[in-house]
């Protein structure tokens, strides 16, 4: 049904990326969004940096993963990535997000981008696009500045998992890059929520906001056990869930059920944002 | 002018659409993996029995999922739900690894967020591991051989169908047992079994057991408070895969920077096979007051046990510190017995008096004041 309908007027026509990159150029290049990535990365930095000059014997305790980066440097970036998806990481992606289509919106730059025939869903797939874009590099600059930062100071070696076995430091670094790869799956079906919070409104600060909103208040409902029964169905219920790729053997279950769940909250929401974009009047 | 052009409210029903498909979808597959299950041959109580003691498997592994709501208030320390702290499993909700391979290799993982902790048995070897603080402890146990578990031709010289009919015999005054159909355990078939006490003093409503319909071993343990519909206690495997897992699984080597604290003597879980029931737990309370010289009053579901409590006084304030400031939250309670401190679950109440008496039972605190005045 949208296949046809991006298709259709367009059949002639090679799908050109050159939207796609002019939008990746907008996100890329604007000066705050590369503020916040260097935000992002000082994190991992200041984690190494606090526990290497930390008193020896202090170095137990504190946050997950904090106790093991004295012992692998890989371990500076599960430290930051856990650290960061509270808040951080889904702020940078609220922020693209939630600018996409309300800050075109907002600045009177809509119309113009609509007036060069672009079909309303491809807008959207290719402003989509982009936000996935951005939230793997922001979740990849958060993980590899760890990475680098953790074995500048600590050296790498074999890896200790959760469950007390040992793997080699190449298998490591990859069980690192899976963890990464699924938060930032994770982060883009936020994206998805922003994208259509986006379409309702012409204050982009206001669609930033409502996502931050809807991931920390997912976040504080995960932690009521009262409300369990909602629990499956939060955005934010399988976030923690890298930790498992670092048992022995991997634990699958939880990883799938947040991956399923992304995918359908990218669907719906992108849907939603296509419904809602699709016969709005753009006055601006 | 396309379809959806003409009609722009057909976009929101293709939104709403799929999100009702794509919720409903995730646990429609499991609805229907339960369907091709193939339909089990009705069994009886006694029968089921039979079948549980005959069970054999030559390995597994599985998930478990335990859910505890014992409607105990939430003590500080206890119990949050996701920690890999063994000691949390008193209440709410747990996720176990579990790989069995013979009674000489066994693995329980608990998996809590971004954590673990692991007790592995490889042969003559038993290891503890806990990630959060980096602590391993060993020691090395006498290996059975296979031959050496206790086998029903050793132990019971009647055939295993009269040792069913017995034990049926033996719990009947007390329990009703009874079949209620099939159900569905982590995409299986199982039979269900129904305990039902037939003393109404008793907390516990109903407990419910699940046994595989392949392999016979039970697969889920429910405890129902009374007149409740939700369990207040239920342990039952979520995945189940009854082949023999690689030895791999059970190599344990403490890795460096692990603090590892060498232990003698053989500990009380391995005495028993019960590493693989999943019930077993329900059980320890009892077991472990066996050795505080107990006193047993009443009988059957509605029993009582009196202990004096081992636990640290009031006025050692070095030990039991955090211990007297969560006896300092519950109510206070007295009668002709004296004072104490009650704590109340949907499943058992404790008594613990200011003598340092403990009375624990599946009934109602009242139960518990009658039992610590006789």
């Amino acid at each position: 049904m949208s296949v046809a309908e991006v298709v259709l007027p367009i059949t002639r026509r090679r799908l050109s990326s050159r939207f796609l990159r002019s939008e990746l150029r907008l996100i890329f290049s604007r000066r705050r969004n590369v503020a916040g990535l260097l935000v992002l990365a000082a994190i991992p930095v200041l984690i190494a940096i606090a526990v290497k000059v930390s008193t020896p014997g202090h170095e137990r305790g504190g946050p997950d993963f904090f106790s093991s980066i004295t012992e692998n440097g890989l371990f500076v970036a599960l430290a930051a990535l856990t650290i960061e998806l509270g808040l951080f990481l889904p702020l940078a992606v609220a922020a693209i997000s939630g600018d996409s289509v309300a800050g075109e919106a907002n600045i009177g730059t809509l119309r113009y981008l609509l007036t060069v025939p672009v079909q309303r869903a491809r807008l959207l797939a290719v402003k989509y696009t982009g936000i996935v874009i951005f939230s793997f590099v922001a979740t990849l600059t958060v993980s590899l500045t760890g990475v680098v930062a953790g074995l500048v100071l600590f050296g790498g070696g074999d890896m200790t998992l959760l469950s007390g076995s040992q793997i080699g430091f190449v298998a490591g670094f990859g069980r690192v890059l899976g963890a990464t790869v699924y938060l930032a799956i994770c982060f883009s079906a936020l994206g998805a929520v922003g994208l259509f919070v986006s379409t309702l409104t012409e204050q982009p600060i206001g669609a930033m906001i409502a996502v931050v909103i809807f991931s920390t208040a997912s976040f504080i409902l995960d932690s009521i056990p009262q409300v369990s029964w909602i629990h499956p169905f939060l955005i934010t219920h399988e976030w923690l869930a890298f930790g498992d790729l670092f048992r022995d053997p991997v634990s699958w279950g939880g990883v799938q059920t947040g991956l399923y769940s992304a995918g359908v909250y990218m669907l719906v929401f992108w849907l939603a944002a296509w419904a809602r974009f699709g016969n709005k009047d753009i006055t601006s | 002018m396309t379809f959806f052009d003409r009609r722009p409210s057909a976009r929101w029903g293709v939104t709403i659409l799929a999100a009702v498909l794509l919720t409903a979808g995730a646990s429609g597959i499991g609805a229907l993996s339960a369907n091709a299950g193939d339909k089990l041959a009705p069994r009886t109580a006694s029968q089921l029995l039979v079948d549980v003691q005959q069970a054999k498997v030559s390995g597994l592994s599985g998930t478990i999922v335990q859910n505890a709501d014992l409607g105990l208030p939430s003590l500080p320390g206890f119990g949050s739900t996701g920690s890999s702290d063994m000691t949390s499993l008193v209440s709410g909700s747990h996720t176990l690894r579990l790989w069995y391979a013979g009674p000489n290799r066994v693995r329980l993982s608990l998996l809590g967020q971004l954590g673990e902790s692991d007790v592995i048995h490889n042969g003559g070897d038993l290891w503890t591991w806990s990630s959060k603080d980096k602590t391993a402890s060993h020691r090395t146990i006498p290996t059975t051989s296979k031959d050496n578990t206790p086998s029903l031709e050793s132990t019971a010289p009647t055939s295993p169908q009269q040792a069913a009919e017995e034990a049926l015999k033996a719990i009947d005054p007390s329990t009703k047992v009874s079949t209620i159909g099939n159900s569905t355990v982590a995409g299986r078939s199982a039979y269900e079994l129904l305990l039902q006490p037939r003393d109404s003093t008793s907390l516990v409503g109903s407990v419910r057991i699940a046994i595989d319909g392949k392999t016979h071993l039970p697969t889920r343990v429910q405890v129902f408070a009374k007149n409740a519909d939700k369990p207040s206690f239920e342990i039952a495997f979520t995945s189940f895969d009854p082949t023999t897992p690689s030895a791999s699984v059970f190599a344990f080597n403490p890795p460096p920077g692990t603090k590892v604290t060498e232990q003698k003597g053989t500990p009380d879980m391995l005495k028993g096979p019960e590493a693989t029931a999943p019930k077993s737990s329900l059980e320890k309370h009892s077991a472990q007051a066996d050795s505080g010289g107990p006193k047993i009053v009443g009988s059957g579901w509605s029993s009582v046990v009196v202990t004096k409590a081992s636990l640290p006084g009031g006025s050692d304030a070095s030990g039991g510190g955090s211990l007297t400031r969560v006896l300092r939250d519950l109510p206070k309670v007295s009668g002709s017995w004296g004072s104490g401190h009650l704590l109340q679950g949907t499943l058992f109440s404790a008594l613990l008096t200011d003598d340092g008496r403990l009375a624990v039972g599946a009934v109602a605190p009242e139960a518990l004041h009658a039992a610590l005045g006789s």
